[in-house]
């Protein structure tokens, strides 16, 4: 790595970088190493001082911050707002810390003493509501998915080491979708979020037969309104879709709408 | 023009001569809940593949002359290590300018920009409906016509040979509405299904001189009353209809009617109907730099005039921010705006927007809805 | 088969995808957001065959980075030695905003139509230019008073937001020379600023009220660039004093990646920003739905 490397003749620096778990499955970090034909280029362009997937060091000096899972302890709590006082840019990574993924599943069941026993049952542990990384602190950049697209990250990283600002899709999963001539899920009968999830999977579960389950979230001015009508016309029930919708934790808004809605008309 | 016929079994030999080059055709790709067969083109590789039958493909053929993805140019960077950093910036210029304080000198920013236009081997399009042969045309006009002919576009399309084939019209379909329904330029060969036989049009020299090595012959008048016929037929099958009749200037007089607003909302703003239509051909570019910084590319998508940032200006301003302004747009530039340009819409109607839209917009339906209004 | 792929291939820095290698010779910062770059054609050739007119765009390129069109700010007698006075508004102007001199940019072009100047020798020359719209309005303004004595009255009106947002400033002096009406009015006062406060309309108002209206309504040609709301009323205006719409000229601005009429991105309609503008005749605008 040679010093002061610059691109277009803007100098570049090599930033420190950490990566940090809270309640996640590790998985969006595992699939920053599974390629390793890009690894060592990841390495030149970042400087990682803590990632506890890949190495056993770990410093406290970082300038961006990648943060994946969601806070479901105090602690938790307590060691994200120190992550954020140390860096510079906290990037909130894959669907758990963007929307608190699967893990808020249990959010639905009010009772969450009652969970816990169902769960755990005598065994003592603690765990709260389920809540995003914004809910608790700023956070600068999300990066979508279930898990992240390892391409999406190099992109994204790179953007960031240039100082180039980041722009995700504005548009749904059907546009990837059908660039890549997938047939449509719905032809199949089954249901599919692709109409109203943010793109920039490229359509990675329809193009293997697997309606999309929404793990980016909403796309902008993603029309949810519609979306009922298209799955009430297949026979796809509203339980079925809500179901869907709730799985990843980024139509949660939505959810709340369609279920007051519903206790209205009741 | 000239005509000829051939026994239909003879056309398992025309594909093999064929299929020296790389053939795309339409094929069968799996079933949809109820059991109708779907269909796309695909690259064909063996005879039996080949769905002469099929009713219409889900998406257009355009990927193979508009792909949905290509790289217009790759960089090679070559910044110089070590430099940049002068903070000090040069001195005023004698016109009473501020000084250049804060230019700092980039040093060797320099880069080198290699183009291709990705086109390594002709290409058969075996089995076009006129439908799509129409397109082509349409889409020569505006991306090989004017000033600034599209490379990109123009050696794919140099590149291709296009054997046509007769259809049967479709529920959906309204090509006749928009004059489309029969190709009388922008192919090599078209082939009606007469039964046992195939009336063959003859549109250039390759194509004639591919049909003297299979066994072929002129027709007869009988066989001219028969494709004829075939014709009349095919005519009477048409279901959908869009009326063209004014329709530039109906556009133009209901550009405030409220049933626009009424199909903004049922808009998913997708992108499906653009990405389905053979003749949407707008894009968007990204450009990437790899890890290493020292290679970089700029890459086409395309793109569609339904997506919420299709009309976005730097600084933030949307000259379309509202679903329903977008999608009279995209009938605005198919349904009027190109027909002012070249007299001839657009649309070329495939039905294949309609078919591929979740939320039902169909173009009969919604033309017919804004002609109705009051 | 008559072939109709038989395409002309354009000149060279015309062609898709070519782009002339250019070098940012100076930069200028003139306000917090808006700097004015100097970009010289690396070519010499190249440089002196680049002729452009007061209107015309050209795409600007970092390799890697992005591309995105820009109205020339500069004289076009100095064909390809260009300035273009850009905002960072985007992420393409942000990075620029960092890159400094002698780095290597892409230009492509001239695109577009320009503004008639030598058609409207002889003619009184309203110039009205709103915020950013400056910038493309200084190459007319630049084109014309080379050729001072061909016009007759010649005022520009200058709107912006704040004082501090006033571009070009150190030129006014030079404008004024030239016997130039450059009058200038801000939406917000800051400090020292001595000048009117109010919109654009008002001077226009003022100029109107101030001439002779035959005068006004048979010699005087418009040239106009700002924000879309200010097209409106300021034509508005022009046209209830009774200028024909075809002498009055707007640039258009619109999102565009090829301008080469190919991206369709810049479409109003049957016409193409690109090809068919930036600059239009007022006429032109008010057959396209949507234009301003």
């Amino acid at each position: 790595m040679t010093k002061n490397k610059t691109f277009l003749g803007v100098p570049v620096a090599r930033p420190k970088v950490g990566f940090f778990e809270l309640s996640s499955c590790e998985g969006c970090q595992l699939q920053l190493l599974n390629n390793e034909a890009t690894l060592l280029d990841f390495l030149s362009l970042v400087e990682i001082v803590r990632f506890r997937e890949g190495m056993k060091e770990a410093s406290d000096e970082y300038e961006i911050a990648f943060v994946e899972g969601s806070v479901t302890r105090a602690d938790e709590e307590e060691r994200l707002k120190n992550i954020r006082e140390k860096a510079r840019i906290v990037v909130a990574l894959g669907s758990c810390a963007c929307f608190g993924g699967v893990n808020q599943l249990k959010n639905r069941f009010h009772d969450l003493e009652w969970v816990k026993k169902e769960v755990y049952g005598s065994f003592p542990i603690e765990t709260q509501e389920v809540k995003p990384l914004s809910a608790v602190i700023k956070v600068d950049l999300e990066i979508y998915g279930c898990p992240i697209k390892k391409e999406e990250v190099e992109r994204i990283v790179t953007a960031l080491v240039l100082g180039e600002e980041i722009h995700h899709p504005q548009y749904p999963v059907c546009m990837e979708c059908k660039a890549r001539e997938n047939i449509c899920l719905f032809d199949l009968g089954e249901p599919c979020l692709g109409p109203v999830t943010r793109a920039g999977c490229d359509a990675w579960c329809p193009s293997n037969r697997l309606g999309c389950w929404g793990c980016r979230g909403p796309a902008p001015e993603a029309n949810l309104t519609r979306l009922q009508i298209i799955m009430a016309e297949r026979g796809i029930s509203q339980e079925r879709m809500i179901d869907r919708l709730e799985c990843f934790g980024g139509f949660a808004g939505f959810v709340a709408d369609i279920r007051v809605k519903k206790e209205e008309a009741k | 023009m000239l005509f000829k016929v051939f026994p239909v079994g003879e056309l398992i030999r025309l594909f093999e001569i064929l299929s020296a080059d790389r053939i795309v055709g339409p094929v069968k790709k799996g079933e949809d809940q109820h059991g109708h067969s779907l269909y796309d083109f695909d690259v064909v590789h063996d005879f039996a593949e080949l769905r002469l039958d099929y009713t219409q493909t889900i998406h257009s053929a355009k990927n193979y002359f508009l792909p949905y993805r290509e790289d217009l140019c790759t960089f090679t960077f070559q910044d110089a290590a070590g430099a940049g950093g002068d903070e000090t910036g040069g001195s005023g210029d004698g016109q009473g300018r501020p000084n250049a304080a804060g230019a700092r000198d980039g040093g060797s920013g320099d880069w080198q920009k290699e183009v291709d236009y990705g086109v390594y081997a002709p290409l058969v399009l075996f089995g076009l409906h006129p439908c799509d042969i129409n397109a082509l045309n349409k889409l020569d006009k505006v991306l090989l016509g004017g000033r600034y002919p599209n490379p990109f576009y123009g050696e794919k399309r140099a590149n291709m040979f296009i054997v046509g084939h007769s259809c049967n019209p479709q529920p959906f379909c309204f090509c006749k509405s928009m004059g489309t329904d029969s190709a009388i330029r922008g192919f090599d060969l078209f082939l009606t299904r007469m039964d046992d036989l195939y009336f063959a049009e003859v549109l250039s020299s390759r194509a004639f001189h591919l049909l003297e090595q299979i066994d072929c012959r002129e027709p007869d008048s009988r066989e001219h009353r028969r494709y004829l016929n075939e014709m009349a037929v095919k005519e009477s099958l048409f279901v959908a209809h869009v009326d063209t009749s004014d329709l530039t200037k109906i556009l133009d007089l209901e550009f405030q009617a409220p049933v626009w607003k009424e199909w903004g909302e049922k808009c998913l703003s997708c992108g499906t109907c653009a990405q389905v239509c053979p003749t949407c051909y707008c894009y968007g570019v990204e450009e990437h730099v790899d890890m290493d910084l020292n290679h970089g590319r700029k890459e086409k998508k395309l793109y569609s005039c339904n997506l919420l940032d299709f009309a976005v200006v730097a600084g933030g301003h949307n000259f379309r921010p509202e679903s329903h302004t977008r999608l009279k747009y995209r009938y605005y530039h198919k349904h009027r705006g190109f027909v002012e340009a070249f007299e001839e819409s657009l649309c070329v109607g495939c039905g294949r927007c309609g078919q591929s839209c979740l939320a039902r917009i169909t173009v009969p339906e919604v033309i017919a809805s804004v002609r109705a209004s009051k | 088969m008559k072939t109709e792929l038989d395409f002309i291939q354009p000149v060279a820095g015309e062609q898709f995808e070519y782009s002339y290698k250019a070098e940012i010779t100076n930069v200028y910062p003139l306000t917090r957001m808006e700097k004015l770059y100097q970009i010289q054609l690396v070519d010499p050739v190249e440089r002196e065959q680049f002729i452009f007119r007061p209107g015309q765009f050209v795409m600007l390129e970092l390799p890697g980075i992005g591309e995105a069109p820009f109205s020339i700010s500069s004289s076009p007698v100095r064909h390809g030695d260009i300035e273009l006075c850009i905002r960072a508004a985007g992420n393409m102007t942000r990075f620029l905003d960092r890159v400094g001199r002698g780095t290597r940019v892409g230009i492509s072009g001239p695109f577009g139509t320009h503004f008639p100047v030598e058609k409207m020798e002889g003619e009184d020359i309203l110039l009205i230019a709103g915020g950013l719209g400056i910038a493309p309005l200084r190459s007319p303004i630049l084109a014309v008073l080379e050729k001072r004595s061909r016009y007759g009255q010649v005022d520009i009106m200058y709107g912006a937001r704040r004082p501090s947002e006033l571009l070009f400033g150190y030129e006014y002096a030079m404008w004024r020379q030239f016997d130039v009406g450059l009058n200038i009015i801000v939406d917000q006062e800051e400090p020292g600023w001595q000048g009117p406060v109010g919109l654009i309309t008002e001077l226009l108002k003022q100029r109107i009220a101030d001439s002779v209206p035959d005068r006004f309504r048979e010699q005087t040609s418009v040239i106009i660039c700002g924000p879309p709301v200010m097209f409106r009323f300021v034509c508005d205006l022009l046209i209830s004093a009774g200028v024909p719409v075809e002498k009055i000229f707007v640039s258009l601005e619109r999102r565009m990646h090829c301008g080469r009429g190919k991206c369709c991105r810049c479409n109003i309609g049957s016409t193409y920003t690109c090809l068919d503008g930036p600059v239009f005749d007022y006429w032109s605008v008010l057959n396209l739905k949507e234009a301003i």
